[in-house]
């Protein structure tokens, strides 16, 4: 059998996988979603008799989903400017100087992603409790900001890296102030990096459970703390559907535009994103 | 990257990025190290104590855990990078739909680990479509207790899900970043395809084998939600079980206990595993 032929099968045999493994659940859930209150999804129907938006509503109105929207949206723009702000000055370090001991700091960057996310979680609460921090808020943001101060630095770093020091020279040559070759140098090569950082780091902290869990349950919730209480004890499976839509699309829209900033095929390339 | 760098200048521009990490992270392993021999007793006097970690140690549901959860994260980490090795062969040369079918096998990439579980368990579930699509075609009469399985093969199946494109990822850089005339060379010399790959395709991936089998593993090791969502309930991860002393008995102290052993067996076993899987590339190697 030709390579081609062979290739085309098993793109046909993949496709039938990934129709089961992926594209069926997902429209399983957007039907969940979608099943009308009035009339049960259940057996002989194998898919529902009437589809209809009046879950999304009574979900809005009777539950706080809207708070945990508000919550997470708020505390992921707050995570993503404090994250950017503390990344820069150590992103320039990384990027555009060399100093002794520079792999040994480039390795514990990454020590917020080698430890288990609940120990993190448990022992920061601890330490929260210790220090009298008793803000739900002002406790996730900080661990949002900090823990994913790794994503902000590999992007930026690599984007200070990128800068071409013939423009740095130039620029100082025609007696240029420091600022204005920040302005005029710095800033447009970095600018797809700043909103790349901005962008997944949003993304992480919408989608951050341990933490949001530990320190901010019950009281303070967010959309994954929302569907976690769907899917625990009670799984409530309509309602779980609509959150689990919420969640997923506008992060997976955020991908697709952080692709195309970082121009490459795929974003998890460079923020290692699952 | 052509400064002169000043220690000083340096140190100082490091500290908020570097700094803040070292310092919360290494607070928070600190906090768990200093609890878990008694101080910081939330619930009762502070001071020196080696009886939590006694109590742990001789703690049978402890070592239940760990016994499970090991089997979770290595047989997570061992399938996903099995599965996607052939695909990562596959996909080496681009053809016809190649890149479609990429993309569409690393999408879960993309979704979050708690949208994933309800996929699975409103697939399988007692009510789900799986029993409902079996009972049509008349193949059984009753639905079929498929959720909470008492093996954890539900959280295989969402680790794999997860995890499979991740490994896929990796490994597929790796294999593209092989050159056609070391591959050519080794076909000239008569190596038939699984020698190509035992002498020279695993050994230039190897690195990236490995990355994949730890990070996979440490992730399968830590993992709560997949475990109490489609997990058995018989038997907890070591997280699952770290949170409930934490939480239902409020035992921060032997929490820290069970939290250090985990971080500890999350490192050595990952380390492990990059090990045995050098090992076995050299073996076939050889």
């Amino acid at each position: 059998m030709k390579r081609a032929s062979l290739d085309r099968i098993l793109v046909i045999a993949l496709f039938s996988v990934c129709l089961v493994w992926l594209i069926l659940p997902l429209a399983l859930a957007v039907m969940w979603s979608m099943v009308d209150p009035d009339y049960v999804w259940s057996y002989p129907d194998l898919f529902p008799k009437v589809l209809s938006f009046k879950r999304w509503g009574l979900l809005w109105e009777t539950t706080t989903l809207k708070q945990s929207m508000a919550n997470s949206y708020l505390l992921a723009i707050s995570a993503a400017f404090t994250t950017l702000l503390l990344s820069l000055p150590t992103s320039y370090a990384l990027g555009r100087m060399h100093f002794r001991g520079k792999a040994v700091v480039q390795t514990l960057i990454l020590l917020p992603m080698v430890i288990p996310g609940f120990v993190t979680a448990i022992f920061f609460s601890s330490l929260l409790f210790s220090l009298g921090i008793y803000s739900k808020f002002l406790g996730i943001l900080i661990g949002h900001s900090v823990l994913l101060l790794p994503y902000a630095l590999r992007i930026l770093s690599v984007s200070f890296a990128q800068v071409r020091q013939d423009l740095i020279d130039a620029a100082r040559d025609m007696g240029a102030s420091r600022f204005t070759v920040f302005r005029v140098v710095f800033f447009p090569a970095i600018k797809p990096g700043i909103l790349a950082s901005l962008i997944i780091v949003f993304i992480y902290s919408i989608e951050e459970f341990a933490l949001s869990f530990i320190i901010g349950s019950p009281e303070f919730t967010t959309v994954p703390t929302i569907l976690y209480s769907y899917l625990g004890y009670q799984f409530i499976r309509p309602n779980a559907a609509v959150v689990s839509l919420i969640l997923v699309v506008p992060n997976i829209f955020l991908m697709l535009v952080l692709e195309r900033v970082l121009k490459v095929a795929n974003p998890a390339t460079i923020v290692g994103k699952g | 990257m052509k400064e002169k760098s000043d220690p000083w200048l340096v140190a100082l521009l490091l500290l908020p990025g570097c700094g803040l990490i070292v310092l919360l992270v290494g607070a928070v392993v600190v906090m768990a190290v200093v609890q878990s021999v008694g101080y910081f007793n939330f619930a009762g006097e502070s001071g020196f104590t080696l009886s939590h970690w006694k109590d742990q140690m001789s703690s049978h549901r402890l070592w239940r855990s760990f016994g499970y959860s090991l089997k979770i994260a290595t047989l997570s980490s061992v399938l996903s990078v099995l599965a996607a090795y052939p695909l990562a062969l596959w996909f080496r040369k681009p053809f016809k739909g190649s890149a479609f079918i990429s993309s569409l096998l690393k999408a879960p990439l993309l979704v979050h680990g708690l949208v994933a579980a309800f996929l699975y368990v409103n697939f399988i579930s007692f009510n789900g479509f799986l029993n409902q699509l079996l009972m049509f075609i008349g193949l059984i009469h009753d639905p079929i207790r498929m959720q909470n399985d008492e093996r954890g093969i539900g959280v295989i199946i969402l680790q794999l899900w997860k995890q499979m494109p991740f490994a896929l990822l990796l490994l597929t850089g790796a294999v593209q970043a092989i050159g056609d005339d070391i591959l050519l060379a080794a076909q000239d010399l008569g190596a038939p395809a699984f020698a190509r790959f035992r002498k020279v395709i695993a050994p230039l991936t190897l690195k990236s084998l490995q990355a994949a089998l730890v990070i996979i593993f440490i992730g399968a090791a830590g993992d709560y939600s997949f475990q109490v969502i489609a997990g058995p309930v018989n038997v907890n991860s070591i997280t699952q079980y770290m949170y409930i002393i934490q939480n239902e008995s409020g035992g921060w102290n032997q929490a820290a206990v069970v939290a250090i052993m985990l971080m500890a067996f999350s490192l050595v076993g990952s380390l492990a595993l990059a090990a045995i899987a050098q090992a076995v590339v050299k073996r076939g190697q050889a």
